[in-house]
């Protein structure tokens, strides 16, 4: 009987299993094993074991003397302005968001349907539609630039294409939504009458902010933060578009390696490089934010 | 930062006109109207009413939540209209209690004295007597979904009474409590409003608990202020039938005026006796019209059918433990009721009875309106 239960369970379970498997860790096995192959002469792989890839991630070895190695400053480089960008993204849209969460939280219960369906309307959009219209906003000869310039207020077009600002710009609009759901969803449960309760204990409405709603929100922020900074490090069509190949993120260089580059092996290397970058920060971020509260839902 | 001139007069609030009206037009809702009162410094002060009478309101325009539509609010002699919340040295005990969940007890009750830009030692003292006051001295590192309701409730307490501010404002903070719990806090509330001496203003839907505890109390229906005074005058002479019905139970008899002498009237009982009555404020009776008058069902006694003021018949008897209420019929087909203390080996009166009435002299008053 027992016996019997158990395998039905197993059965039972076998479709998520196969989801789990084939679909989240096959894939991941498969540019693991890539990572430590040597690139094929017209794309793909052949099926020798190298450690080149891996090297390559991090050093560059000079054409003529491949004894000579020095850092790859390159792929540093866009190491350091995926994390940066990144970090800047969930900066900002948690900026942007917590008015925007707040707001909606404080509108009658039956009109904040009607301001949470407004704020998931871009979702209907391609985002790659999204993205050209960003760039169409901000081009030498956009609406900005011809407004600014009608306006008298600049004499020339500001050079915003092609710049971290045009992706920080293009990121902050696409994932602005991810942070306001999960701050208004925290907004909601919040208690008002602890605001009341906090104005009422002679706090100002910063001091209320900062002792009261911020530290009652704070669950908001991690899932929101968490749903923004990811996609941002691994974002590709937002920086392809609007930085071009000047500002170049890991996810552009990763697709990079498998296209002109032709380097199988070196952009599974840095697929891999990117999911270590996003566990670490995963981490850390949960360290960090967890650890004040740490002990008051009696989890570890 | 509070003009002390008018520390004399002895009056901690004063509420003139004071009128809320929520929304506009045909759907605005009047939450207070023409509000008067005067709240004397360090009484204990309630206001009592049904749900959706505006005491509430009235508690929430005082500690700063609402602004009145009209009217003016002085908290000793000083003009506090727009004044926000936390600029009024008044604190709230909310119903819900509204304690930080995500703080300590200690962070909690130091929390009023932390926004006041207090220093540390002073905070930690404060924290630790005010702890003590509530006998919560083992509680101080639990937050508060660790604590009873009972416990949370001596929390919002202390919380409130920390920064001591001139004016507590107390909004039904016992309805959460079971009865035994809700008659501990009772005394325990009136003990820190003796030991404290801060204006105690307490808002209750429940009769008993404003009468035992209120040095004076206001009772108020929809939105207005129906009688103001202490409880022996709310009980012993209430004004309108909604008081004389809202507290304690009442006999309501419709009888005839034969002379009024200032103060006083003379009634016609059925059966034709005529007997003094007290006439409430502002009431004047006309000589041969059908008033309006109340006696407590304590204030008449049962007596031989043919002595005593009134004849009647036992309609029932119901048992309470210390007393008995005896339902009966007047001649004329209005009911009564008396309440008698129970004594061992008494007899409840048989159903259908005839027995006389003695009513107790003075206790009759003659309520406004019919």
């Amino acid at each position: 009987m027992k016996r019997d239960s158990h395998r039905w369970k197993w059965i039972l379970v076998s479709p998520a299993l196969v989801v789990l498997i084939l679909a989240a860790s096959g894939p991941l096995l498969i540019v693991a094993v890539y990572s430590v192959l040597s690139p094929g002469n017209m794309g793909g792989v052949s099926w020798d074991f190298s450690t080149e890839a891996w090297f390559r991630v991090f050093f560059k070895r000079d054409i003529f003397d491949p004894e000579n190695v020095t850092l790859n400053a390159d792929h540093l480089a866009v190491f350091q302005r995926t994390l940066w960008l990144s970090f800047q993204t969930t900066v900002i849209c948690a900026a942007l968001g917590f008015p925007t969460a707040w707001f909606i939280a404080t509108r009658p219960v039956n009109r904040r349907m009607i301001w949470l369906f407004l704020i998931t309307v871009p979702f209907w959009t391609n985002l790659l539609i999204r993205t050209f219209a960003i760039q169409e906003l901000i081009r030498n000869s956009g609406t900005l630039n011809t407004a600014l310039l009608w306006l008298g207020l600049i004499d020339k077009p500001l050079e915003l294409m092609y710049t971290d600002f045009a992706v920080l710009l293009g990121m902050s609009y696409v994932f602005l939504p991810l942070m306001v759901l999960p701050l208004y969803a925290a907004m909601d449960k919040l208690d008002f009458r602890l605001v009341e309760a906090g104005y009422d204990l002679y706090a100002s409405r910063m001091q209320v902010l900062w002792h009261v709603i911020l530290p009652l929100v704070k669950p908001g922020f991690i899932a929101g933060s968490i749903l923004v900074f990811i996609p941002s490090i691994g974002a590709y069509v937002t920086p392809r578009v609007l930085g071009g190949g000047r500002t170049m993120m890991l996810g552009n260089l990763i697709g990079l390696q498998f296209g002109q580059g032709r380097n199988w092996p070196l952009g599974s290397a840095l697929a891999m490089v990117l999911l270590v970058i996003v566990v670490a920060a995963l981490v850390f971020y949960l360290r960090i934010t967890t650890r004040e509260t740490g002990g008051r839902d009696g989890q570890s | 930062m509070v003009a002390d001139g008018a520390q004399q007069s002895g009056n901690e609030i004063e509420i003139q006109a004071v009128s809320k009206v929520f929304g506009q037009g045909a759907t605005a809702f009047h939450a207070l109207t023409g509000i008067d009162l005067t709240i004397r410094t360090g009484e204990f002060f309630t206001l009592l009413g049904p749900s959706g009478c505006g005491k509430t309101t009235l508690l929430r325009v005082i500690a700063g939540f609402e602004h009145p539509s009209s009217g003016q609010l002085r908290i000793k002699g000083q003009d506090v209209v727009g004044q926000a919340p936390n600029r009024r040295m008044v604190n709230t005990v909310f119903q819900s209690y509204a304690l930080f969940p995500h703080m300590t007890v200690a962070q909690n009750i130091g929390f009023g004295l932390k926004m006041l830009g207090r220093p540390r030692s002073e905070i930690e003292t404060t924290t630790a007597e005010m702890m003590r006051l509530v006998k919560m001295e083992a509680m101080a590192s639990r937050k508060p979904a660790e604590l009873s309701g009972g416990q949370q409730q001596r929390v919002a307490l202390a919380r409130a009474l920390a920064p001591r501010p001139r004016v507590l404002l107390l909004d039904e903070p016992l309805s959460a409590l079971d009865l035994k719990l809700r008659k501990e806090m009772q005394t325990e509330l009136k003990r820190l409003q003796v030991e404290t001496g801060i204006t105690f203003v307490f808002v209750t839907h429940d009769q008993e608990e404003a009468l035992t505890m209120s040095d004076r109390l206001a009772v108020m229906s929809k939105g207005r202020i129906l009688q103001l005074g202490s409880p022996h005058d709310i009980y012993h002479a209430p004004t309108e039938r909604f008081v004389a019905d809202f507290i304690g139970e009442t006999n309501f008899l419709s009888l005839k005026v034969i002379t009024v002498q200032g103060r006083g009237a003379d009634l016609a009982l059925p059966g034709g006796r005529i007997v003094p009555a007290r006439i409430a404020e502002g009431v004047t009776p006309a000589v041969s019209e059908a008033v309006s008058a109340v006696i407590r069902p304590e204030q008449a006694q049962l007596v031989e059918a043919g002595t005593g003021d009134l004849l009647a018949t036992v309609t029932g008897a119901v048992f309470f433990g210390t007393d008995t209420h005896i339902h009966l019929t007047l001649e004329d087909g209005q009911a009564f009721t008396v309440r008698r203390q129970n004594t061992i080996g008494q007899a409840d009166p048989e159903t259908g009875a005839r027995v006389g009435l003695s009513l107790m002299p003075g206790a009759l008053q003659v309520l406004r309106g019919s």
